[in-house]
Order: C-alpha cells, then sequence, then structure tokens
C-alpha cells in the first residue's frame, strides 16, 4: 500500500484548528495516518476539549497516534510524574506563574493518558519526535549545524527524522561529505574513511501547519490547513 | 609543555602510586584526573586521599557519581544481569567504605574542567556514562568535541586508551521546500578536532595488565600513550580479602581486553 502520513504538532489545546486539519484530510487522497506530535496541551487555554477528541475520535475522524511533547514533558513532570524532576525548563524561561497556569489547563483525570504517551515512533526508517533523540526540546531547524543535524539522526539510526519542537516547516536533506579519522592505541594507527549518508531532517510545523509526507517518493508536503492555496495537485477532491 | 592526564583509578592504589611515579620522575607538574576514583577495587579511601593529597584537578567519574547520588544508571549499564549483580556489589561495599570525608570531596568533583582549547571529561560532554568509543561514527564523535566548544576533548570511562584525529571532514546539506524552490545546496567543512582518551590506571581493559595513562604536549599535540607495570597481585589479593567478587581480581590479572559493558555503547542513560 502506498502510504501518506500526515504529521501535526503544537495544537496546544486548539480543538479548532484540529477540527480544521481533520476537514483537510478528509478532502486529500490517500492519507494513511495522522502522527500527532506533541504539544497537544499548551498555556493559553483549557485542553480538555482536544484531549477527548483525541482520545475518543469522531466517525469519520483519520484516527490519531499521538506523542508527547515539551509542554505534556512539564506538565507531567510538575505532577509528579518524572520522578523528581520538576517543570525546570518552564519555570526557568516563564516564571513560576507560567507553570501554575499550566497546571490548570488540563484536568487531572487526563493526565494518566498523557503519561502513557511514548517519547515517539520510528516507522520504517524514519524517527518521528516532538524534538529529537537527544531531548524533547531540542530545537531543530534548517539552520541548525549538519553535524548536530548528523548526530540526531545517528543515534536513533534512522534516515529520516521527523521534528516539530522549533514549529518550523523544512526539509533539509544531507547529499554527500565525508570525514577522515586516525586511531592510534596501543597496537597501532588505522585510518578510517566516512561518507555523510543520504538522511534528512524534517520540521513538520504547528498549529495550522501541519505536513503531508508520501513515503513511497519521500516527498513532504508543507500545508497550511483552511487555506486552498496551497492545495493545488495535492489530490483535493 | 608537557602534562598529564589520568582516569579510572578505581580504587587501586599500588597502580595510581606506580603512575604517578612515573609522571613524577618525567618531571611533569600539571595533572589532570578525569575521575571514577573508586569503584572495583579495594582501596577507595586510599585512592581519594592520594588524589585530594596531592591536590590534583579532577572531574567526576560515573562511579563517583553513583557513590554520591546512588545508582542512577539504569540497566543498561551492565551487559548482564550478573555483572549488574557484581557492580551492585561493588557499589555497596564502596559506599560503606568510604569516608564522609572522601564521599563529600568526591560530590564536590566538577563534571568537567576546561583549560583554554582542552576539555576533560570523564565519559562525554554529554554525561559521565557514554562511552566515546574509538571506532564509534566519526561525525557522531566530532560533534561532541564541536558541540562542547573545544579542540580537544580528553575521555577516560572505556579503560582503553586511545587518540583519535578527525580531519578533512565535511557536510553537503539541501534545503527541499515547497515555497521557494531553492536547489542549490551547501557545503559546511568540519574543523579538525582531536580525541584523546586516557585509558584506566586502575582497571586497564586494553589487553595488558599495565596502568595506562597519557602524555600531552600543549605546544605540539603529541600525544604519547604510556603503559606502566605495577604489582597487580598485590591488588588482587587485596580484592579477594576485601569480600570483592574474585572476577574483578581476574580481569586485573588479565586486562580484560573485552570491556564488560552495554551492548549499545552509545546509549546515554537518561535517568
Ligand atoms: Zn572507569
Ligand atoms: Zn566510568
Amino acid at each position: 500500500m502506498i502510504e501518506r502520513w500526515a504529521l501535526v504538532s503544537g495544537l496546544r489545546g486548539d480543538l479548532e484548528t484540529y477540527d480544521l486539519i481533520q476537514r483537510d484530510l478528509k478532502k486529500t487522497r490517500g492519507v494513511t495516518a495522522l502522527f500527532v506530535l506533541g504539544d497537544l496541551v499548551g498555556p493559553e487555554r483549557n485542553c480538555d476539549a482536544l484531549l477527548d477528541r483525541l482520545k475518543n475520535p469522531h466517525r469519520g475522524d483519520l484516527k490519531p497516534d499521538c506523542i508527547y511533547g515539551w509542554w505534556e514533558e512539564q506538565l507531567l513532570a510538575e505532577r509528579g510524574f518524572r520522578g523528581e524532576r520538576k517543570a525546570d525548563a518552564l519555570r526557568l524561561s516563564q516564571g513560576e506563574d507560567a507553570v501554575n497556569v499550566l497546571l490548570n489547563t488540563v484536568n487531572p483525570s487526563n493526565l494518566n493518558w498523557l503519561a502513557s504517551l511514548q517519547f515517539g515512533f520510528i516507522e520504517l526508517d524514519c524517527a518521528l519526535i516532538h524534538g529529537s533523540s537527544s531531548d524533547v526540546g531540542d530545537n531543530l531547524t534548517s539552520e541548525t549545524s549538519p553535524l548536530i543535524l548528523l548526530d540526531r539522526l545517528t543515534r536513533l539510526n534512522v534516515n529520516r527524522l521527523f521534528t516539530a519542537r522549533s514549529t518550523k516547516q523544512f526539509h533539509l536533506e544531507l547529499t554527500g561529505g565525508g570525514i577522515n579519522s586516525q586511531v592510534k592505541d596501543l597496537n597501532g594507527k588505522r585510518e578510517q574513511q566516512q561518507e555523510v549518508p543520504k538522511r534528512s531532517v524534517i520540521g513538520i510545523g504547528a498549529g495550522l501547519n501541519y505536513t503531508l509526507y508520501d513515503v513511497g517518493s519521500d516527498k513532504t508536503h508543507f500545508l497550511t490547513a483552511g487555506s486552498q492555496t496551497k492545495t493545488k495537485g495535492m489530490g483535493f477532491a | 609543555m608537557n602534562h598529564a592526564i589520568i582516569s579510572c583509578l578505581h580504587a587501586n592504589l599500588p597502580a595510581a602510586e606506580a603512575v604517578l611515579n612515573d609522571i613524577d620522575r618525567q618531571g611533569i607538574d600539571t595533572i589532570t584526573c578525569l575521575g571514577d576514583l573508586v569503584g572495583y577495587g579495594p582501596q577507595p579511601n586510599e585512592v581519594v586521599e592520594l588524589i585530594r593529597k596531592r591536590d590534583i584537578p579532577t572531574c567526576q567519574g560515573c562511579w563517583d557519581e553513583d557513590i554520591i547520588d546512588g545508582l542512577n544508571a539504569c540497566e543498561c549499564s551492565y551487559p548482564s544481569q550478573l555483572a549488574e549483580r557484581r557492580g551492585h556489589l561493588a557499589h555497596q561495599w564502596t559506599d560503606d567504605q568510604l569516608t564522609d570525608e572522601n564521599k563529600s570531596f568526591l560530590a564536590s568533583l566538577p563534571t568537567s574542567l576546561r583549560r583554554d582549547r582542552l576539555l576533560f571529561v570523564h565519559g562525554s560532554p554529554n554525561s559521565q556514562h557514554e562511552y566515546l568509543l574509538p571506532d564509534m561514527d566519526a561525525f557522531a564523535a566530532l560533534e561532541r568535541v564541536e558541540t562542547a566548544g573545544a579542540d580537544i576533548l580528553f575521555c577516560g570511562h572505556t579503560h582503553q586508551p586511545y587518540v583519535r584525529e578527525l580531519r578533512d571532514g565535511s557536510i553537503r546539506v539541501r534545503l527541499q521546500n515547497a515555497d521557494h524552490d531553492c536547489d542549490q545546496g551547501e557545503e559546511l567543512t568540519l574543523p579538525m578536532r582531536k580525541i584523546v582518551n586516557a585509558g584506566s590506571v586502575g582497571e586497564p581493559r586494553h589487553g595488558s595488565t599495565n596502568a595506562t595513562y597519557v602524555i600531552h604536549n600543549d605546544a605540539t599535540d603529541e600525544v604519547e600513550i604510556k603503559e606502566v607495570p605495577y604489582d597487580v597481585g598485590r591488588t588482587c589479593q587485596a580484592i579477594v580479602e576485601a569480600g570483592l567478587p574474585k572476577v574483578f581480581a581476574w580481569r586485573l590479572s588479565h586486562g580484560f581486553e573485552f570491556a564488560e559493558q552495554a551492548e549499545d555503547a552509545s546509549h546515554v542513560c537518561e535517568r
């Protein structure tokens, strides 16, 4: 079967946005899976309605597969789901008030479900993660040093890394290059050459900006839910 | 100027004394220690006190960290359940032996030391528990040094000494974007960097029983791996007498080259 994935992130409790995306996807041909790469919750609004919809899809919804993101990590840490760690990153960057605001956006009854979400998915030779293998908050963009991007791919031993943390949409391919290394130890010296593997990092966007990925042809399409302008040629009915 | 780097003393006093004597004999007075003062071996207090007395700048090793924080590493640090049990036993024994004063010394150690373009860590700049093996992916190795902002990274933890030079590196990238077609690629030229692993003073695993350490000349950047014989029998006997697992003594007397470590050496414990 030809696979086409929809990749969404940064909904931050916005049911309206999610609804628009679902409507878009209904009109798009051949979408086989919907991945929500974290930040289902956020500080802007109450998130329970969105979480309910994700947990219990409407009839006709493409069923979402969710992982947790940076905001879930903060919430779960503060609620005691991460051992001794608390919402330190949020507290440090936005202060105590921001932590309290976040706590009030999610009904405690939803916490267990959020805590059951995985860090990422490995599908075929693709890793789907909110940040990267290094950290859920790892902010990868097309400006990030290719050395770091390559490291994040290598850690997972995948050819493609889909990331959402930066909220940017990009598809950066590593197309070539190499490195020489010489190791000297007590047994002598040896030389090694290594090529840059053909790999890519894909930023999927956030909120209304989402991504379609055609697995067979390795093509990404960056879309904005509810806008008709970019949908030409996308097989919309 | 020549300076010496030692690592992984692992409570082996005869080995630590032999190495320090060897360094002294060469008139080298700058020494940096990359941690793991304790663990496996029978003289944890003696070795910590030797380092304190000589006032040797030291980073915290994985064992030093675990003694302070409790066993933080997950099972992933051990290749088998048996190895894990032995590790726990040695941990418990070391914990019982160490004086409070020596424990607070271990707790006070920094995770890294920096002198200009030289960075000193135990495992990697990411973690005391990460292994930088000599044959690990060259780009990933370079990333560790580069992200840490160093020219030369000194590490230990693998118990196998090596010098690795990473050079002539480049990565070509191309942005594939639906909005604006920019087909032209870009090429990043990577800088030359070095990783120097100091091996192990007190628990060598390079195939011989000799203690190892390295000497770096900071004018020429030459690195020499040094081997020092010591009275292995004395340490082995002390291990057995202390009631520590006999396999530790066996390993010392063989310079066990098949390092007991997790299969996925690049795995970093996140707990
Ligand atoms: Zn060690
Ligand atoms: Zn270690």
